[in-house]
């Protein structure tokens, strides 16, 4: 039997093509001339081909990656639904797709919070100053001509100055004919205290130019830096790079062991400050600024990496019972610290908790929102230290494990971050296990990151590319499966295709790490939910936090047994949740003293304390697990496969 | 007052192997042993009756071991340097099945030819283990459950990183196969998985959690075994395999057992040293659930199997 099917895109045009019963809707929309992506080559894996069936009958054979609500609105996967009568069908632009399967993954765009008033929140401050000009009748000095201004007209009664700036100050207000610009910092809660004068500018600044500020975020693989304008509280720069200090070791542990020996400890608290200052001239660059111009740094990260920074001893950490110098630093400045910001800006690090739960986990906990949470939710920081976070806003438990830099792409053969050039997904093919790729900024791929990685393993995994045990399977039967100098590897670009010429691979040696690091994660969070007597399935929201690119996918995350197999609305992709902590905190001196209350608030569990973490390290080490009862959904994946 | 024992009812039982094939069956075996079957803890005679005796199968060797104690030399003599005369030796001496563990010397041809020389100098059935490095291995055993198509031998050792050939050709030839893990329940588990998601019947996985000699980690192989069998009794399909272990090859590794000189003279009489370590390995792991023990000295043999005799009997 035949039947008319009427296609109609976004621009309201029509095509209608007549096709006998079964026929595939992609087939017929070929038919009529309508471009259809299929990403995953037709096998109703990755969604991407969803149309709407506006009138008609049709069949799914598959709803995969479709929830009942999108079947309810007509959708259908056109490489999955056949056509069982006359049928009109809507075909939606394909980006729109895109955002429509990943909408809970995206992570937000920097926006600014609604909260933010530069006037009460914020505690550096520039103020304009008109002085009187000295005459011989009035032979006041400088200094107090300077502060009397500040009284009269800022009604800053106690303000406090650097040798430094004594020595330019003449200069810069005979420059500016006694009107200057000021920046000072000032303590919102204790207004009795002194106020700190940062700089001093002759003439006047526009109120309304940029008055710099960074939040950074000191990962153990990736350091993150956002330049902010603290008048606005716009994020007006994001830049991010491996840390220097991954030469030196790419643990916390080996790191403090090298910082241990002589000259270490300098060596890593340079090679973390070069790797900051780049980031901060690039930033600088971006918009036209000077490093000098930053006048405050806030700084997260774990405490390890803190404790480098400062040039802190950290062997502590390593040894029991586990001792921080220092879990929460004063404020310093930058000239003492060595960022190249402002030599007087203040450099804030944020709070920790304990050698292994730091300022990045208390910053996460702010900006993900948990601390404000109703009902028991889960926050997992996908990093190389895997910390997770459990509670709400009436109690917080913690713990860490040591997952690994491979989810930031460094560890791994073709790993890189997730940048311009970078594989972001993959889809393999059932029959024949040929790849497709989605590269960032869709050019010639360069190598793979986090979430790359992620689908990649998921994929191979369900098309038998590799083995529960992440061996690969080199009698599957294709060219892209091969013997490589590390065991066995797949294939997932030719040279041919790639930046470098180069074979783009996924060896045996990756398939370990990625394992590994999905297992402490994973284990992790169940022993913490085991230990508080809290059934995961019971938690309201998972908040995931990490140096991902735009998202990572909820699926293939679930499929390698990363995630726990709940309801995708349930998953929450909040980015790099320790820069945006750190980037409230320069905000907002309230929200800054919110981070010191987490920190005091959250309890932290040992998880060497016993072997359980052992086990479930264990019998995570395994895709999706050991006990596949726990991931129903893969189980049916595995089913269809 | 009459005392009540409780007693367990498990929702799991332990999967029935069978291994070797009479002439009936497409072998040749004289006779097939079947293990496991279990429906409780190990001998609680009063919960489940146990439906089939633990087995000691005898090591032999294709050729004779240059790094075996001079007291295993001594009790086969001269049937070490022929395996169809260390099989029959060996069955003489009470085996219920043999072990035929070839060597990293053995050609593929050298290989089938021990094996088909064993399995005509005795009925009994038979495991035959690659030299324990994966290229020999596959190599070695390929041919080899060619050769003895239909014989329902167990072919070992799969390992997690090497089990696929192992596998595919005992699928191929209706053979067994022996997957051996390092001691840790998970990984058990997860090897049993990979093995039947190539398509292998639990009907014929035996798996092998490896263990520790007495003195040298037994407790925690015995902890293993038990918790294993614990599971696969609380209804977890991917651990009811029966277990197989080498209390042989571990206890004969230990200095007590290998050493006879310039030890203290407290530690006694070397040969009924080396046979108590033997022996009270063995019987520690059969207690802990194990059926099949693989031993090398015959007065372990005799030892082990008396003990296994009063544990059966009600």
């Amino acid at each position: 039997m035949e039947h008319t099917v009427i296609f109609t895109t976004e621009d309201n045009k029509t095509a209608t093509v007549t096709v006998p019963t079964n026929t595939m809707l992609a087939d017929a929309a070929h038919i009529a001339g309508i471009d259809i992506g299929q990403p995953c080559g037709g096998q109703g894996r990755c969604g991407r081909c969803a149309v709407q069936v506006t009138d008609g009958n049709v069949r799914r054979r598959s709803t995969l990656r479709l929830s009942p609500a999108d079947v309810e609105q007509g959708y259908a996967l056109a490489c999955q639904t056949v056509v069982e009568g006359d049928v009109s069908i809507y075909v939606p632009p394909q980006e729109k797709i895109e955002r429509r399967l990943t909408t809970d993954r995206v992570v937000a765009e920097v926006t600014v919070p609604a909260d933010y008033d530069y006037d009460l929140a914020q505690s550096i401050r520039r103020v304009h100053l008109q002085l009187t000009p000295p005459t011989m009748e009035d032979q006041i000095d400088d200094w107090s001509r300077l502060q009397t201004a500040f009284r009269l007209q800022a009604n800053m009664q106690n303000v406090n100055c650097s040798l430094h700036l004594l020595q330019t100050m003449g200069e810069t207000l005979r420059a500016g004919e006694w009107q200057v610009t000021a920046v000072i910092e000032r303590d919102i809660d204790n207004p009795d205290k002194p106020i700190r004068l940062i700089e001093l500018y002759p003439g006047y600044v526009d109120e309304y130019s940029p008055l710099w500020g960074c939040a950074i975020d000191i990962g153990t693989t990736t350091v993150s830096l956002w330049l902010v304008d603290l008048i606005s509280g716009q994020v007006k720069a994001q830049v991010a790079e491996y840390n220097g200090q991954i030469a030196r070791g790419e643990d916390v542990i080996s790191r403090i062991i090298f910082a241990g020996k002589n000259g270490g400890g300098q060596e890593m608290r340079q090679r973390v400050l070069d790797t900051i200052n780049d980031l901060l001239e690039t930033a600088c660059k971006r918009v036209k600024a000077k490093p000098e111009d930053v006048m405050k740094a806030t700084v997260a990260g774990n405490s390890t990496m803190i404790h480098l920074l400062l040039g802190i001893p950290a062997g502590s950490i390593r040894l029991s019972p586990f001792i921080t110098a220092v879990n929460h630093p004063p404020l310093m400045t930058a000239k003492d610290v060595g960022i190249n910001i402002h030599h007087e800006g203040t450099v804030d690090c944020l709070p920790g908790v304990a050698s292994y739960v730091g300022a990045d986990i208390t910053a996460g906990v702010l900006s993900s929102g948990l601390e404000r949470a109703e009902n028991v939710t889960l926050f997992i920081d996908i990093g190389t230290n895997g910390e997770t976070v459990l509670g709400n806003r009436d109690w917080l438990v913690t713990c860490a494990c040591s997952a690994g830099p491979a989810f930031e792409g460094a560890g791994v053969m073709n790993g890189m971050r997730a940048t311009q050039g970078a594989i972001e997904e993959v889809w393999i093919s059932n029959d024949t296990l040929e790849p497709t790729y989605r590269v960032i900024g869709g050019g010639k791929p360069k190598g793979i990151c986090g979430s790359g990685l992620i689908s990649l393993l998921s994929e191979a995994f369900l098309t038998g590319v590799i083995d529960k045990a992440g061996n690969v399977n080199l009698t599957a039967g294709s060219s892209r499966v091969r013997e490589g100098t590390h065991g066995g590897e797949y294939v997932v670009a030719w040279g041919a295709e790639t930046e470098s010429g180069e074979d783009i691979v996924m060896s045996r040696v990756d398939i370990d790490n990625l394992l590994r690091a999905k297992a402490a994660i994973y284990a992790g969070f169940t022993v913490l939910a085991d230990t508080v007597g809290i059934p995961l399935e019971t938690t309201d929201k998972v908040l995931v936090g990490g140096s991902f690119g735009k998202y990572i996918n909820v699926e293939k995350a679930v499929q390698i047994g990363l995630l726990p197999d709940m309801d995708w609305p349930r998953f929450e992709f909040l980015g790099n949740t320790s820069v945006k902590g750190a980037y409230y905190a320069l905000l907002d001196w309230r929200k800054r003293e919110r981070i010191t209350e987490i920190a005091k608030r959250m309890t932290y569990v040992e998880l060497s304390a016993d072997n359980s973490f052992y086990e479930a390290f264990t019998s995570a080490l395994f895709l999706p697990h050991t006990d596949l009862s726990k991931f129903p959904s893969v189980e049916a994946a595995l089913h269809k496969a | 007052m009459p005392i009540e024992i409780p007693k367990d009812k498990w929702p799991g039982k332990i999967q029935s192997v069978t291994i070797g094939a009479a002439a009936a069956e497409g072998g040749t075996r004289t006779k097939s042993i079947t293990i496991g079957g279990q429906t409780c803890m190990p001998y609680l005679h009063y919960e489940a009756p146990m439906p089939n005796r633990p087995v000691i199968a005898i090591e032999i060797k294709s050729r004779k071991p240059d790094d075996w104690s001079s007291l295993l030399a001594e009790v086969w003599g001269d049937a070490m340097n022929d395996p169809a005369q260390w099989a029959k030796k060996a069955e003489e001496a009470g085996a219920d099945l043999l072990v035929l563990a070839l060597t990293l010397a053995d050609s593929p041809e050298d290989a089938v030819k021990a094996v088909k020389a064993v399995l005509g100098a005795s009925g009994l059935p038979l495991v035959v283990w690659g030299p324990g490095q994966a290229e020999k291995d596959n190599e070695l055993l390929v041919p080899v459950a060619e050769a003895a198509k239909g014989e329902k031998l167990v072919l070992g050792i799969c390992e997690d990183k090497n089990y696929r050939t192992i596998v595919a050709t005992a699928m191929a030839n209706g053979h067994l196969v022996q997957a051996r893990t390092p001691m840790d329940v998970n990984l058990s588990k997860q090897l049993n998985i990979l093995i039947s998601d190539m398509g292998m019947p639990h009907d014929r996985i035996i798996m092998d959690p490896t263990t520790g000699a007495l003195g040298y980690g037994i407790e925690y192989g015995y902890s293993v075994m038990e918790r294993l069998r614990l599971a696969a009794l609380q209804g977890d399909t991917m651990t009811q395999q029966p277990m197989m272990v080498t209390p042989g090859f571990e206890a004969w590794k230990t200095k007590e057992s290998k050493v006879g000189e310039g030890v203290p003279e407290s530690w006694g009489d070397w040969k009924a040293r080396a046979i108590n370590w033997e022996t009270l390995t063995a019987i520690a792991l059969v207690e802990s659930g194990a059926d099949i023990v693989v031993l090398r000295h015959p007065e372990s043999v005799k030892r082990v199997s008396e003990a296994i005799g009063e544990l059966i009997s009600v």
